[in-house]
């Protein structure tokens, strides 16, 4: 008997270590996502065939056509021999085979979309992710769709979002143990914010939280600590908003979601409040345009921090965020780093939320410092807005400094961060709430910052709090980018480019000239022949509303919330759609 | 004689006594004949009502129903997809190019039932009535030619050159 | 005229005349201490232009009696006096009446520290009213009639979101104009309860003339009571025929310009219908506040005030009868 206790717990030990030291399971391995830990946000890929000796050296391996003509924000996915490329709405997600000499389509599938959707947002989608042996995407018009890579077939497919009243899915999810987490975008529809959490096996919801109204909805409970004090009120949800604002407010979780597996915590912006226009919904307006950490069983909020309280520009808080363990200011700290489209670096400490810096990449004024004490910026009262009024040359202008797409490398210590260096005039009027119809009630006029090129790729040094070098850009860069392990950073333009620049010192060391603009993500892997691979999605679509995306008139000044004026400098589109590049060493 | 001069002036005078005639709101019956449009299957173009025909196409060359429309236009957070006109997540409106055709039913169609890549329906939201204002308002922004009731400066931030004075076919300035 | 019939004749104009001095929207009647400024500042006003009428008059008179011009020296010497007095009392009057006036209405943009702010938007043609508060969710909006406390100055902040308004309640203030794009106040006290009917004085368009609001002063405790009401939400429905006129309120195009807060109606455009029937009136002054009235201005706004923004929709009489009654109800 004893000898059978004694099997039974040396049993139980070794599953319990067995399954301890398993790799978190939303990590893929080196070979399938280029290294990057999808849960980390760095976009670092450990890889270091390529070099700044032999970047120059970079040729086009294969261009793949989308067709598609929408904007490509999302990344491409590696599992095994296979890459995964998700068109935008409405949506085809391809399989192509790697082994082949040059990659060809394996399967196709493409799902029933609802049209609608197309009208409740501009700019494209996230990409697939894997987990296990399955894939998982969002699709724009609300569903959240799991597959076999396999076969092509599907294991289910749910509705997490309802277009009817303004939501949509436009970014990618992330897997954390065995739950698909996702968030909704809306906020420019008065949608309320939410993030979700479902099975990975069967679909089913787990557990949703909001970004507005009671402590139960948004999931602040006894375990919530917030390191500002004002925030440690009941019903702040609520309480910061006028009577039933909360209820249309926006705080969409649209932008990144990040995992950290050792500490059990999920890491999300929220979006900006509804509508643009401020006077509408006096208050802080919790908890949009602020950074949540999230138990990711439960879902239940650990802690909160606003970065742009009671939003007067709609920036939000949906940009880059990066969970980074480096030293800060003497020892090793676990920290998150966040730069947001106020023009500020956020780092924090993980652990508790508390805004350790917050200094400003590019030229602002809208905001005169921050108060580190207080945990705020310090606004400046020029550049308030009041309904009504037109409130001129504020800087950085919306959508924000910068987009999802910074990345950093261990091996520099440097940030990069895609930058839009715009500076507008804002017009504030009132508007009304009808669901399913645009509820901004802002009007925008951009123009590049005075003196500046557009946009521009900053290499930040964290420790130091300023920038090292910067490589300009003439028009906004939307894209995101791609630190290696062997020393390059790449990232795509806005005309066009794709570009690899030495991390150190931002030297361009090459680029390649695509037939259309590029937003999404680049990634890097390693082939079934052994070999590193760099690919990018190219596509411009809507996503700054330009003259190459939509149907754009630029006589008026407003167009495309203003930033139809502010890329007339873009050379009209030639090409037909979206395509794939891939890019090795010959 | 000078009664004779007084008398011709006075009569010239009076000849500009006639103001334009606004129709603050329809009869009943003629709003409901307002929505019957007959739409083609495809649901571009079509005839308009009767009553609309009957009535002397009174939303494209009256100032008051067209300043209605641009008021609701306003209102309504057309501007949010559309801009001024200039298009966003929507297409432009003051270009000239017309998707369903230039023609006051399907512009009033696309308002009322909305259109499969992302307009939504307002037939819940508007009065038919408000809707034909709506629809002259923008089939004039669009229009080829300048119109003598189309609204004026606004007196507030600008976007674009006013409803009168800004023609469709004009060339936008730095492109070709 | 028989000198008894010119005697009675002129009793009656009087009578006409002195109507206008007492009532609900009278500058003749103030109520507080800034309209009663403004009413000293006109009899101070009127009786030195009624003291120099008769001067005049009387030297008229006197120039049309007297028939013999007296000797030039003599009338030389007069008239220098005459002129040389009427043109120092000029300038007496006017500096006098200057400083008077400049005393009456400077205090009427004072700020209180413990002021009642409330703010008043001018729409065509209604008044949108909003009771800041330091929180925000103690803080609501309604429309046409404004509440305040006996004896504490209240300062109302003007604005206005289309052409120029102008906030007159005669009996409490004087006039102020509410021009977009710049912000006016108005502060004023009452002493008693009553209720005091203003409009805008300050042409507007179409509707100018039936542009009404209503001021209701009551004692501190039945004026939180009335603003802790207001916060509440909208009365739920408690007929099946009010449920049905909710259910409309939601479905049908309502929505897209009122907020009845509590239910799906979250439209900005129009006057805030949660507590409608809280208030007086409809309308801007229009009409009472009652389920036929109410019936009567949806079923057809625009011949009861022609041009306003409000549209007809349509609706059948059931649904009517159902909307109003649910509409009467909201307390």
């Amino acid at each position: 008997m004893a000898v059978m206790r004694i099997l039974a717990a040396l049993i139980t030990a070794a599953s319990v270590l067995w399954s301890v030291s398993q790799p978190a399971r939303s990590e893929v391995t080196p070979a399938e996502q280029g290294g990057a830990r999808p849960g980390d946000g760095n976009h670092f890929s450990p890889l270091d065939q390529l070099t700044p000796a032999n970047a120059s050296h970079l040729k086009l391996y294969a261009a793949f056509p989308t067709g598609s003509r929408g904007a490509h924000s999302g990344a491409p996915l590696v599992m095994g021999n296979m890459l995964v490329v998700l068109t935008p709405f409405p949506h085809v997600l391809y399989a192509l085979d790697l082994r082949k000499a040059k990659p060809e389509v394996a399967w196709r599938y493409e799902p029933a979309s609802r049209g609608m959707a197309a009208g409740l947002t501009c700019c494209g989608t996230g990409g697939p992710v894997s987990y296990g042996n399955h894939l998982y995407f969002n699709t724009v018009d609300g569903r959240t769709i799991a597959l076999d890579p396999a076969s092509g077939a599907v294991l289910w497919d749910v509705q997490a979002a309802d277009p009817a009243l303004g939501e949509t899915l436009t970014g990618a999810p992330v897997i954390a143990r065995g739950q698909v987490v996702l968030g909704n975008a809306g906020d420019d529809f008065g949608a309320r914010g939410w993030i979700t959490a479902r099975s990975a096996t069967t679909g089913a919801a787990l557990w949703k939280h909001y970004s507005t109204g009671p402590d139960a909805e948004v999931g602040i409970g006894p375990g919530f600590a917030p390191p500002y004090p004002t925030d440690r009120a009941v019903d702040r949800g609520i309480t910061t908003w006028p009577p039933s604002a909360w209820q249309h407010g926006g705080g969409g979780v649209s932008g990144p979601i990040l995992w950290d597996a050792s500490a059990g915590l999920l890491f999300h912006g929220t979006g900006h409040p509804a509508p643009w226009n401020p006077d509408q919904r006096n208050g802080d307006n919790r908890w949009t345009s602020g950074l949540f950490a999230r138990d990711v069983t439960t879902g239940e909020a650990r802690w909160f921090v606003p970065v742009n309280p009671h939003d007067l520009y709609a920036l939000g808080s949906t940009s880059a965020l990066l969970l980074v363990e480096r030293d800060w200011r003497g020892g090793p700290a676990p920290l998150l780093i966040h730069p947001d489209g106020n023009g500020h670096v956020y780092v924090l400490d993980r652990r508790t939320g508390k805004v350790l810096s917050a200094e400003p990449f590019i030229p602002v004024n809208a905001t005169k410092g921050f108060d580190l004490a207080a945990g705020a910026l310090v606004r400046d009262p020029a550049k308030a807005i009041r309904s009504g009024a037109t409130t001129r040359g504020i800087c950085p202008a919306r959508p924000g400094a910068t987009g999802a797409g910074a990345a950093y490398s261990p091996r520099t210590g440097l940030l990069y961060i895609p930058v839009r260096r715009a500076c507008m005039d804002m017009e504030a009027r009132d508007t009304t709430f009808m669901p399913g119809t645009a509820f901004t009630g802002g009007n925008l006029r951009l123009s590049p910052a005075p003196g500046l090129s557009a946009g521009a790729l900053v290499g930040w040094d964290i420790a130091a709090g300023h920038a090292v070098w910067e490589q300009a850009e003439p028009l906004p860069v939307e894209g995101g980018a791609l630190a290696t392990a062997g020393g390059l950073v790449f990232y795509g333009t806005t005309d066009g480019f794709f570009k690899a620049l030495d991390a150190g010192n931002g030297v361009e060391l090459w680029h390649f000239r695509g037939s259309s603009g590029i937003v999404g993500q680049p990634i890097s892997y390693l082939g079934p022949d052994g070999r590193q691979y760099v690919a990018v999605l190219a596509g411009l679509g809507g996503v700054p509303g330009s003259a190459s995306g939509r149907e754009i008139d630029m006589r008026d000044a407003t167009a495309a919330n203003g930033q139809a004026q502010a890329l007339r400098a873009l050379p009209p589109r030639a090409d037909g759609g979206g395509m794939l590049y891939i890019f090795a060493l010959p | 004689m000078t009664a004779l001069r007084c008398a011709a002036l006075v009569v010239l005078a009076l000849a500009g006594c006639k103001q334009e005639e606004r129709a603050m709101r329809l009869d009943p019956p003629i709003a409901e004949a307002m929505d019957a449009v007959a739409l083609m299957p495809d649901g571009i173009g079509g005839r308009p009502p009767e009553v609309h025909v009957a009535m002397g196409n009174p939303y494209r060359g009256n100032a008051y129903q067209i300043s209605q429309g641009k008021r609701l236009y306003e209102w309504f957070n057309c501007r949010g997809c559309h801009a001024d006109g200039g298009g966003g997540s929507g297409p432009a409106l003051m270009d000239g190019w017309w998707r369903y055709g230039p023609d006051l039913v399907s512009i009033y169609v696309s308002i009322r039932d909305g259109r499969p890549n992302g307009m939504p329906p307002f037939r819940d939201r508007l009065t038919p009535e408000q809707i034909w204002q709506l629809t002259g308002y923008i089939q004039m922004m669009g229009a080829y030619s300048a119109s003598a009731a189309a609204p004026g400066r606004n007196d507030r931030m600008f976007s674009r050159p006013s409803e009168n004075r800004a023609p469709a076919a004009a060339p936008a300035p730095g492109q070709p | 005229m028989k000198p008894g019939r010119a005697a009675r004749l002129c009793f009656l104009l009087l009578c006409l005349c002195c109507a206008g001095c007492t009532g609900w929207q009278s500058a003749m009647d103030p109520q507080g201490p800034a309209a009663r400024r403004l009413d000293q500042l006109f009899w101070l006003f009127t009786g030195t232009a009624a003291l120099i009428w008769l001067l005049v008059m009387l030297v008229l008179a006197l120039a049309l009696l007297r028939r013999r011009m007296p000797p030039e020296a003599v009338a030389e010497h007069r008239s220098t006096v005459a002129v040389g007095g009427a043109v120092a009392a000029t300038v007496l009057i006017i500096t006098g009446l200057t400083f008077a006036s400049y005393l009456a209405t400077r205090q009427d943009s004072a700020g209180h520290a413990d002021a009642l702010v409330i703010r008043v938007r001018g729409f065509q043609w209604w008044w949108e009213v909003t009771y800041p508060d330091a929180a925000p969710d103690h803080s609501f909006l309604t429309a046409n009639e404004i509440h305040i406390p006996v004896g504490r100055p209240v300062r109302i902040e003007l604005a206005a979101a289309d052409v120029i308004h102008s906030f007159w309640v005669p009996n409490l203030a004087g006039k102020q104009d509410m021009i977009p794009g710049r912000d006016n106040a108005l502060t004023f006290t009452v002493q008693q309860p009553g209720i005091y009917r203003g409009q805008c004085a300050e042409f507007c368009g179409l509707q100018h003339a039936h542009m009404a609001l209503l001021v209701v002063a009551e004692p501190p405790e039945a004026f939180e009571r009335w603003r802790a009401a207001q916060l509440a939400e909208a009365q739920a429905p408690r007929t099946p025929e009010a449920a049905e006129g909710q259910r409309l309120l939601e479905i049908k195009a309502c929505g897209a310009c009122h907020t009845v807060r509590g239910t799906a109606a979250a439209g900005t455009l129009g006057p805030d219908l949660t507590h409608l029937a809280s208030r007086q009136y409809l309308a801007a002054g229009m009409l009472p506040v009652t389920r036929g009235a109410l019936a009567a201005w949806i079923a057809d706004p625009q011949t009861i005030k022609p041009g306003n923004n409000m549209p007809m929709v349509s609706l059948s009489a059931d649904e009517l009868q159902a909307l109003s009654a649910y509409l009467v109800d909201l307390k």
